[in-house]
């Protein structure tokens, strides 16, 4: 609501204008119960200070609302503005109804709309279908007592040409009773005035809950029919199976249920408000047992009427048992005009002069007979014995007695053997403890380190060449038996160690890289020997290059 | 030449270990509870179970505080023997130092139990064993990138379970030793000096720990935080 109003204030933010009226209007006077209409308030001639409408409540009405909505017209070059308050109403009941006049406020001016008056009638759009679609209640019209139960029905009669998808529930009113009907609803077939009808039959049940003349009803059943797509063509209609589904209330007539109070005369002391036929078993298990031994006495009341308001009979005379908590369980069919409670009591013989239980009674008013009875359960022999004592009983489920018992306290006895020895050095204290608590992290460094290396290996080239450069040339070098085997062990090296090609390298490349003087020197001696057939020391070469590859090793190139 | 008659003498000859505790456990039968101590303390090495049955013989001559010393001491060789734990318990009854032996405040209770409840070397072992797991799922998270998510998963819970080991080693092997009052009453006074005031008094059985020696006096706390000096000959360290 306050979100309207928001939006309502934000229409109405631009100036107000002259000449402010306020209309009411509905859309039908006439409806039919189970339908609804609407109410609007127009606002003419107001843009601005607007506040909410105050619809004083009418009995029988409800308000939905409002949706707001504005329009504007230009009428000889002038500008009118009309805000609408539109209203939902929905009748809850038959009757003629007047709306009064509604108040409203417009930048502080009071407006006031005329009082429009309306009828709800018997529902027009049913009554149309009145000799094909009409619905009874079924009701035998004795008079019921206050919290007897009885059955009532409403049964739909359904022509066959009526199209009727389905029923969508339905509304009754029924102020001092309280009904129940089933979702199911049976079906069957009867022939009405030599036409065929389809019966629907909705069981169900009253309660009585008020003394005196109650209605019942009217019931409105929401029927659900097909009918042809409105503003269509009925042919492409029926050929496309275009057909909507149109809910039209159908209005049962109400009924009169006429509710006596319960009598007073033969009234038992000890009636509790049960009504009905009941029936009363009653059964003890064990019948023989020690002093302190549980006995499940279970009390079964069975029988037709609302088992809710059967309440469990007074145990009386069981001073000389140990009684616990009831349990109760309750079931009843869907309509709750049968039922069954099961109550089970726990009781424990304080003595063996406990001889029987005492007699059980339930009193209930039976609406047929129109008197108090007593369903009456006769004691149950028991045999008690002295106790056996110092055993746990079981009573029940989840229930259990133990007798007290003072237990004894003493140091346990000896070991019987020696046991593991305790070890001279704790486990922490020993070489082993901390060789596995460090070797782990060492391998695991390690690892990360070799793993590192060999992905650099794998991915950079120029590390990988420079990382095998000496190991490959020295043993180039140890096979080396010319100068010429000699200088390609050096070229290796060098290419390697460079990351350039080893073929190029010469004399001149080594000055250029401002080599060391040596490996000019070593290429100078071994062109000589190769190209000029100069004699050459080849040890004396191997070891040169040998001494550069160590001076290069630990060099910057 | 043959040995086999030579060994067999000798080995019914000398008296087993085994037998010896028999030897012990019979005198205790007897109700020679002192032989029986006497026999029991003479045996070596030391076992949670010898401890336990020296307890039973001191505590059946009415010296519940040395009974309650030697549980203590099979307490730490076997911390879930319940036979061990039941005449712990009791003994501390019967001397009514249940509560002063027991920390006052929930969080100190649950973590000293939590530590008491495993010896040195089985929490030495877990720890050793839950650095083994959390690296090898480290190692397994760096060559097995494809099973990450569940290396991830192992090494944290064993990070975790190495983090607890850790500390209850660690507070084990640091936390001040502990000793048993054997007298029938120590008074704890503020300072070393027999005629310095008694800050309280900690009746037999009392366990307290030691923070400092000085020869005839120990510095001495409390379950509850009371610290006080006692004379050393009151205390007998429950570590031997």
């Amino acid at each position: 609501m306050r979100v309207w109003f928001a939006i309502l204030a934000l229409l109405t933010a631009t100036p107000v204008f002259a000449d402010v009226t306020a209309v009411a209007t509905v859309d039908q006077r006439r409806i039919g119960f189970g339908d609804s209409f609407t109410y609007t308030i127009t606002i003419n001639g107001a843009s601005g200070g607007l506040q909410a409408p105050n619809i004083p409540p009418v009995d029988g009405l409800q308000f939905q609302g409002p949706s707001v909505s504005t329009s504007m017209s230009w009428v000889n070059g002038q500008s009118s503005q009309a805000v609408n308050l539109t209203y939902r109403v929905t009748p809850t009941r038959l009757g003629q109804f007047t709306i009064p006049a509604a108040e409203v406020t417009v930048a502080g001016k009071t407006l006031r709309t005329e009082p429009i008056t309306i009828a709800v009638e018997k529902n027009a759009a049913a009554s149309t279908l009145a000799d094909g679609l009409f619905a009874r209640i079924q009701f035998d019209n004795q008079p019921l007592y206050l919290g007897q139960t009885a059955p009532l029905n409403i049964v739909l009669f359904v022509r066959g040409d009526v199209p009727l998808q389905g029923l969508n529930g339905f509304q009754a009113q029924a102020d001092g009773l309280n009904y129940k009907f089933l979702d199911k609803v049976k079906q069957g077939t009867q022939v009405i005035s030599g036409q065929n009808f389809s019966v629907l039959l909705i069981d169900g049940a009253i309660t009585p809950t008020q003394v005196g003349k109650q209605p019942f009803g009217p019931v409105v059943i929401k029927c659900q029919l097909r009918t042809p797509k409105r503003g269509g063509n009925d042919f492409f209609d029926q050929f496309f199976n275009r057909i909507e589904v149109r809910e039209v209330p159908l209005t049962v007539d109400p009924i009169t249920i006429d509710v006596l109070p319960l009598p007073d005369a033969g009234r038992p002391a000890e009636f509790a408000g049960a009504v009905g036929q009941w029936k009363l078993d009653v059964t003890a298990k064990p019948t023989e047992v020690a002093i302190g031994d549980p006995i499940t006495l279970t009390i079964r009341i069975s029988g037709t009427g609302n088992i809710d308001l059967v309440t469990p009979p007074k145990l009386t005379g069981l001073d000389e048992f140990k009684t616990y908590d009831p349990t109760t369980k309750t079931s009843k069919n869907e309509l709750n005009t049968a039922g069954e409670r099961v109550i089970q009591q726990v009781l424990v013989p304080k003595s063996t002069a406990v001889k029987q239980l005492p007699e059980i009674r339930l009193s209930y008013f039976d609406p047929v007979t129109k008197t108090y009875t007593n369903a009456v359960a006769p004691p149950i022999n028991l045999t008690v014995k002295t106790g056996t004592g110092g055993q746990s009983t079981v009573i029940s489920a989840g229930l259990r007695v133990r007798p007290e018992e003072k237990l004894g306290q003493d140091i346990v006895y000896l070991k019987g053997d020696r046991g593991p020895a305790a070890a001279a050095v704790p486990f922490c204290a020993t070489p082993v403890f901390w060789v596995l608590n460090f070797a782990p992290v060492v391998a695991l460094l390690g690892g990360l380190g070799w793993k590192r290396r060999t992905d650099r290996l794998r991915g950079d080239v120029a590390y990988a060449r420079r990382s095998r450069a000496a190991r490959g040339a020295r043993k180039l070098l140890a096979t080396a038996t010319t100068p010429d085997a000699i200088q390609q062990a050096l070229q290796h090296y060098l290419g390697d160690r460079l990351n350039i090609p080893s073929a190029g390298i010469t004399a001149a490349v080594a000055e250029e890289r401002q080599l060391p003087g040596a490996v000019r020197e070593i290429f100078e001696a071994c062109d000589a020997a190769r190209f000029a057939g100069m004699a050459a020391d080849v040890a004396a070469l191997k070891q040169r290059v040998e001494q550069v590859i160590d001076e290069l090793e630990t060099a910057t190139l | 030449m043959n040995w086999k008659p030579l060994l067999c003498s000798l080995l019914i000859a000398v008296p087993t270990l085994a037998d010896e505790f028999k030897s012990a456990n019979a005198l205790y039968d007897a109700g020679k509870f002192a032989e029986a101590a006497a026999a029991y303390a003479q045996l070596t090495p030391k076992s949670a179970h010898i401890y336990f049955n020296l307890g039973n013989a001191w505590f059946r001559q009415d010296k519940p505080g040395l009974a309650l010393l030697n549980y203590e001491r099979a307490r730490r060789l076997a911390p879930r023997d319940p036979d061990i734990l039941a005449n712990l318990k009791f003994a501390q009854q019967r001397l009514g130092v249940d509560e002063v032996n027991t920390p006052a405040k929930p969080v100190v209770r649950f973590f000293r139990n939590a530590a008491r409840s495993r010896t040195l070397a089985e929490w030495a072992r877990y720890e050793v064993s839950a650095l083994w797991v959390t690296l090898l799922a480290v190692a397994g998270c760096i060559w097995r990138p494809k099973w990450r998510t569940g290396f991830v998963v192992v090494a944290v819970a064993a990070a975790l379970g190495w983090t607890a080991a850790t500390v209850a080693l660690v507070n084990e092997v640091t936390a001040a030793p502990e000793a048993i009052v054997l007298t029938a009453k120590a008074e704890a006074r503020f300072a070393p000096l027999a005629d310095a005031t008694v800050r309280f008094t900690a009746v037999e059985g009392t366990r307290v720990a030691i923070h400092e020696d000085r020869g005839q006096w120990l510095l001495v706390e409390r379950a509850d935080g009371q610290q006080g000096w006692v004379p050393a000959d009151a205390v007998t360290r429950i570590k031997e």
